[in-house]
C-alpha cells in the first residue's frame, strides 16, 4: 500500500481531515471516503462533466483532479446546493422544464449552470450553450436545460 | 363507470427530479456492501486469436486479489449464454473468452480484489500468450466462402437468413414505368449512456443463491440467463435493477452480470463491477452496421408500388441480438407508405467487431434511412419535389386500420397533416426561393425531409421466425401491483425500470386517476426487485413498451383494488357499491354526500380491523394484474407476424448550410412534428422527442465507432468518440399532432425512440439537397466534413462507406 497523505478540506461546509492514498482522485475521495454520491464518474478523462463541482468557487472536474492537491480548499458538491428549507432557483427550474431526464448529468449540469450565471447573469441561449458545452447530457438534447437556465437566469436569484 | 381523466394529460413535474437533483444515492455505483470487492478485467487486444496460454500467478500472489477467473473457470462453472432468441445453432459464448478470443476489448481474465486501483493493478500482472489469427471485420468479405470463420462451431458466419415475399412483387415490377435502385450503408454508433453498465454480486453458499444489483432492460429475461449459465432455479437468483442513468437499449449483457456473480462466489464475498468509460466503448456494445440494396418498382406519377430489399446486418462477435435489426427493420419496412408489395432478404453475420446491442430504435434507424433514401431518390428520378413524392405515397387518414403487406396494422395517424405542418413551421415555399437565390453566390443551403413510423411495444414472437415455433418466449405484457395503504396512500410495484423515462410520475398520474387520489399520493417503485415485484417474461423497459402494457397492467391491478375499496366502503356506509362515487380521496353515496368516507379510513379498516366482515372475503387492499397483449399472435404460414402493437409517427425536417469550403454542416433549424395520441404528460414526451432527435443528429453527423484494418477499435474515449455538446445542437422545435390509438386503453402511442429512427434520414436528406449543385449523392453515414471535402475534391457523386 502506498504512502497515504494527509489532508483537510471543507466540503459544503464541513471540515474533513482524511489520509488519502496519492493516486486517489478527488471524485473517488468525494464519493467513496466521504459518502457523498451525488457526484458522479461519467467518463474518467475530463470530457463529459459529470463530476464538476467547485473548488475555491471555480468549477473542477473532480476526475482530473488527486484528491491530495485540494489540501486547505473549499468544495461545494450537488448536496451543498439546496438548502434545508428550499431547493436552488437552478433546481426549481430544471424541474420545472424537464430539463433531466435520468438525472446522470444533473449535479454537473447545475454546478456549470450555476458558475456561468455568476458570470453572466443574463445569458442568451447562445451563451448558455457555449456555457454549458463541458457537460454532456445524453438524454435531453439540451432543448429544456438551456429553457431552465434562461428561466432560472431571468428570477435574477440563481447565483 | 371510468372517472373523469384528472391527472393523466398534465404536464406535471416529475416525482423523481428532486431526488436526482440534491444528493447521491440513486444509481448502482452510490451502492456497497461491507467487504465488497471490486473487479477489473483483462481484455484482449487482439480482434481473433487464440489463447494460447494465461498465466495468473502473480496476480493472485499479489496483495488484496480475492479471486481471478479464466475462460477455464468460466467453461467449468457456467453453461454456455443462452440467447436471448434461442438460436437453432448456436455458437458457444461465455462470460470470458473461453480458448479463442473474437473482438478487441473481449473480457480474457477477470479479477476481484480489496479495491478498483488494487483490481486493476493486478490485471497488468496477468501474462496472455494469444496467436493472433486474421480476423473479419466486414460483413459482405464474411460472408465469402474462404473468410475467417469467427466461431468455428457453426460452419459459416452467418447467424440467419431468410426471405420474406410479401404480396406481389413480380408484378408490381411488371406493372412499372421505372426502377431505382439504392444501395445505402450504416455505421456502428451507440447511445452511450453517461452512467456505464454495473454489477454488484452477492453469493450465499449456504443455498446456492445469488443476490445480483445490476443493469438489464430485460430482467426476466436475463435473471432467466443468468440461472440458465449457473443450473440454478430462477428462483435463486434474486436481481434488483436500481434506476439506470441511461440506457438506450445498450445495458443488455447478462454476461457481465454472469461474470461477477461468478467472482463472488470464488471470492467469497461481494463483487462490484463499474464499467469504464473505454470498456464501454470498446464492448458494452453498438448498433449493428449495415448494408442496404433496395429496388423499387415505380410508376410515371410518383407512386411505388413494391420495394425489394437485401439487407446484411453486422452482429460483430455476438448471439445475443441475432436476427433482431433485421426482423424489427421488417416490421417497419412499409414505413409511411401505400407500398402494395415488399420482398426482403435479411442476413445476420458475425465479425470481429464489438457485439451488437439494441441501440434507441434498434434497426429502425437504417429502415427510416434507407425508405427515406429511396423516396429522395425516386423524387429526383421523377423530378419531383421530395414532399410532393410523399404526399403521393402515404396512407391515407381515412385508410386506417391500414394492413401492410408484411402482417402489422397502423392503427391511427394522419401523415399527411404531419408533413405539412413540418414544412409550414419552416416556410417551406419561401426556404426553396431563398435556397435558389443563395445558390447563385454558391451557398450551400439544404431543407431536409423524412418521416416515420415509430412502433409502440414488439410482439416477441417474431423471434419465432429465427428459432421456430417452439420458441416458448412470446407476445408483449407487463405485470403490475397496486397496493392501497393504511393511510390512503398507494404504492405501485411493476416489472418495469427506470432508466430516465419518468415513468414512476406518469404511473401515478394513472393510478391516482383510477384511486380518485391526488398525484403526490402514489408512489410508484423505481428499483425493480425480483423478490418483490410482478414480472412476466416480457417484462421491463425496451421497445417503446410503456404506453400500451406497464399503463394497462398498473390500471388493471388499480381497478381490482379500486372494486376491493369500494366494496369495503360499501359494507361501511350500509350502500350499494354501484351507488358510490369515488374522488378527491373520498368515498361518497351518490346523491347524499354527507354520507361519506376517506379513502383512509376505508383503507385504515381493511388492514387493522380483521374481526370486521371482509366483504370480498380477504382483508387488505391490494392487487396483481398480469396483462399479456391480446393482438400479440404468433407468425402465420406466410411468415407474417404483428410484431408491432401500435405506432405513432413523427416528420422531421432540418435546415442546413453547409460551408462550401470546409464542408462544415451546421444545422440551422430542426422541426419535429409527432403524433403519439394521448399523451400521459406531455412535458415527458417533450423530453423524450428532443432526446431522440439528438441521437440521430449525432449520429449522422458526429459519432462513429471506427476500426482499422485489425480490428482494434480507434475511438476508445470521448475524444474520439464525439457525442454532442449543447453547443453542437441545435434547438429543436417542433408541435404534435394527436391521433389517438383505438387499440390502447388512454389512446397512447409509443414514444421515446422515434426521433432517433427519422433524424439520421432528415440530416442525410438536407445535406444532399444542400449539395445539390455539386450532384453529391448521400449513400452513406455519417457525414463527416473531411470526407465530404475528399469526394468533392475527386468530383465525386456519391458520399458512401464513409470510412471503411
Amino acid at each position: 500500500m502506498a504512502e497515504q497523505i494527509s489532508i483537510t478540506v471543507k466540503v459544503n461546509g464541513m471540515e474533513h481531515t482524511a489520509a488519502v492514498e496519492p493516486r486517489r482522485s478527488l471524485v473517488d475521495f468525494l464519493r467513496h471516503d466521504l459518502g457523498l454520491v451525488g457526484t458522479h464518474v461519467g467518463c474518467e478523462h475530463g470530457v463529459c462533466g459529470a463530476c464538476t463541482v467547485m473548488l475555491d468557487g471555480r468549477t473542477v472536474r473532480s476526475c482530473l483532479l488527486f484528491a491530495a492537491q485540494t489540501d486547505g480548499a473549499e468544495i461545494i458538491t450537488i448536496e451543498g446546493i439546496a438548502t434545508d428549507e428550499a431547493l436552488h432557483p437552478l433546481q426549481l427550474a430544471f424541474q420545472r422544464h424537464h430539463a433531466l431526464q435520468c438525472g446522470f448529468c444533473t449535479p454537473g449540469m447545475i454546478l456549470a449552470a450555476l458558475e456561468l450565471l455568476r458570470e453572466n447573469a443574463d445569458p442568451s441561449e447562445a451563451e448558455i450553450r457555449v456555457g454549458l458545452s463541458g457537460n454532456l447530457c445524453m438524454c435531453t438534447g439540451y432543448v429544456n436545460i438551456v429553457r431552465a437556465v434562461r428561466a432560472a437566469a431571468s428570477t435574477g436569484k440563481a447565483k | 363507470m371510468s372517472s373523469a381523466k384528472k391527472w393523466v394529460g398534465q404536464a406535471l413535474e416529475r416525482a423523481e427530479d428532486v431526488r436526482l437533483m440534491t444528493r447521491g444515492g440513486h444509481f448502482i455505483d452510490d451502492l456497497t456492501l461491507p467487504g465488497v470487492a471490486h473487479a477489473a478485467y483483462v481484455r484482449s487486444p487482439h480482434a481473433r486469436a487464440r489463447i494460447r496460454h494465461i498465466d495468473v500467478r502473480r496476480a493472485l500472489e499479489h496483495p488484496g486479489v480475492y479471486a481471478v477467473i479464466t475462460g477455464e473457470d468460466v467453461a467449468q462453472s457456467t453453461r454456455p449464454q443462452r440467447g436471448r432468441v434461442p438460436l437453432p445453432n448456436s455458437p458457444r459464448v461465455y462470460a470470458v473468452a473461453y480458448q479463442q478470443v473474437r473482438y478487441v476489448g473481449e473480457p480474457v481474465v477477470g479479477i476481484a480484489a480489496v479495491d478498483r486501483a488494487t483490481a486493476e493493478d493486478a490485471a497488468e500482472l496477468v501474462q496472455v500468450e494469444y496467436d493472433p489469427l486474421p480476423p473479419v471485420l466486414d460483413p459482405e468479405e464474411a460472408l465469402k466462402p474462404d473468410a475467417p470463420s469467427v466461431f468455428e462451431e457453426i460452419g459459416s458466419n452467418v447467424l440467419w437468413h431468410d426471405t420474406f415475399p410479401y404480396g406481389d412483387v413480380e408484378g408490381a415490377f411488371a406493372a412499372a414505368d421505372t426502377v431505382v435502385n439504392e444501395r445505402v450503408t450504416i455505421h456502428r454508433y451507440a447511445s452511450t449512456p453517461l452512467e456505464t453498465f454495473g454489477v454488484m454480486a452477492q453469493y450465499e453458499p449456504a443455498t446456492d443463491s445469488f443476490t445480483i444489483w445490476g443493469h438489464t432492460q430485460q430482467p426476466a429475461q436475463d435473471l432467466h440467463v443468468v440461472a440458465a449459465a449457473f443450473g440454478v432455479s430462477p428462483a435463486q437468483i434474486r436481481l434488483i435493477i436500481p434506476p439506470m442513468g441511461g440506457s438506450f437499449g445498450n445495458k443488455v449483457r447478462p454476461l457481465f452480470i454472469i461474470a461477477a456473480a461468478l467472482l463472488a462466489r470464488k471470492a467469497k464475498r461481494p463483487v462490484k463491477w463499474i464499467e469504464d468509460r473505454r470498456e464501454s466503448l470498446l464492448a458494452l456494445g453498438h448498433a449493428a452496421d449495415g448494408i442496404m440494396e433496395m429496388s423499387a418498382a415505380v410508376k410515371a406519377d410518383g407512386t411505388v408500388l413494391a420495394i425489394k430489399f437485401r439487407n446484411i446486418e453486422n452482429e460483430g462477435a455476438g448471439i445475443d441480438f441475432a436476427g433482431r435489426h433485421n426482423l424489427l427493420m421488417l416490421s417497419n419496412i412499409a414505413n409511411c407508405y401505400r407500398f402494395r408489395a415488399i420482398s426482403y432478404e435479411g442476413y445476420s453475420v458475425v465479425t470481429n467487431l464489438c457485439p451488437v446491442v439494441a441501440n434507441r430504435g434498434i434497426g429502425k434507424p437504417f429502415m427510416c434511412f434507407a425508405v427515406e433514401r429511396m423516396m429522395d431518390a425516386v423524387a429526383r428520378a421523377l423530378k419531383l419535389d421530395r414532399a410532393e413524392i410523399r404526399y403521393r405515397n402515404f396512407i391515407q387518414p381515412d385508410q386506417f386500420p391500414y394492413d401492410t403487406p408484411g402482417g402489422q396494422t397502423y392503427d391511427s395517424g394522419d401523415y399527411p397533416e404531419m408533413l405539412r405542418r413540418a414544412l409550414a413551421a419552416v416556410d417551406y415555399e419561401k426556404l426553396k426561393r431563398e435556397q435558389a437565390e443563395g445558390r447563385q453566390s454558391g451557398r450551400l443551403l439544404g431543407i431536409g425531409i423524412a418521416t416515420a413510423v415509430e412502433p409502440g411495444g414488439s410482439n416477441l414472437s417474431y423471434g419465432m421466425l429465427i428459432s421456430g415455433p417452439t420458441q416458448l418466449l412470446s407476445g408483449q405484457g407487463e405485470a403490475a401491483r397496486v397496493r392501497l395503504e393504511t393511510d390512503g396512500t398507494a404504492r405501485v410495484f411493476t416489472g418495469g425500470l427506470d432508466s430516465g423515462q419518468g415513468h414512476a410520475t406518469a404511473l401515478a398520474q394513472i393510478v391516482a386517476d383510477e384511486l380518485g387520489l391526488d398525484v403526490k399520493q402514489i408512489r410508484v417503485a423505481t428499483t425493480f426487485d425480483s423478490a418483490s415485484h410482478p414480472y412476466v417474461m416480457t417484462s421491463g423497459v425496451y421497445s417503446n413498451k410503456f404506453h400500451g402494457h406497464d399503463t394497462v397492467a398498473a390500471i388493471g391491478a388499480a381497478r381490482k383494488v379500486r372494486e376491493k375499496l369500494l366494496k369495503r366502503a360499501a359494507a361501511l356506509l350500509e350502500a350499494n357499491p354501484d351507488d358510490l362515487v369515488l374522488g378527491d380521496g373520498r368515498v361518497s353515496v351518490r346523491g347524499a354526500p354527507q354520507k361519506a368516507l376517506t379513502i383512509a379510513q376505508v383503507a385504515a379498516r381493511a388492514y387493522w380491523s380483521l374481526a370486521d366482515e371482509q366483504p370480498d372475503g380477504e382483508p387488505g387492499l391490494e392487487a396483481l394484474y398480469y396483462y399479456s397483449n391480446p393482438l400479440a399472435k404468433h407468425p402465420d404460414e406466410k411468415k407474417r407476424v404483428r410484431v408491432q402493437l401500435g405506432f405513432a409517427s413523427a416528420a422531421h425536417v432540418a435546415v442546413v448550410d453547409i460551408d462550401p469550403e470546409t464542408f462544415e454542416i451546421k444545422v440551422l433549424r430542426y422541426v419535429v412534428v409527432h403524433d403519439c395520441g394521448r399523451q400521459i404528460n406531455p412535458g415527458i414526451v417533450e423530453g423524450q422527442v428532443h432526446g431522440a432527435a439528438a441521437h440521430g443528429i449525432a449520429a449522422a453527423l458526429l459519432e462513429e465507432f471506427i476500426y482499422d484494418e485489425n480490428g482494434q477499435l480507434l475511438t476508445t474515449s470521448f475524444m474520439d468518440y464525439l457525442k454532442p455538446t449543447a453547443a453542437d445542437l441545435p434547438n429543436i422545435e417542433g408541435d404534435r399532432l394527436e391521433t389517438p390509438s383505438p387499440l390502447t386503453l388512454l389512446g397512447t402511442k409509443g414514444v421515446g425512440e422515434g426521433g432517433a429512427v427519422v433524424a439520421p434520414a432528415a440530416i442525410a436528406s438536407a445535406v444532399e439537397d444542400a449539395l445539390a449543385p455539386l450532384g453529391i449523392h448521400i449513400a452513406a453515414l455519417p457525414i463527416v466534413p473531411s470526407r465530404l471535402f475528399e469526394v468533392a475534391a475527386a468530383g465525386g457523386k456519391r458520399y458512401e462507406n464513409a470510412r471503411r
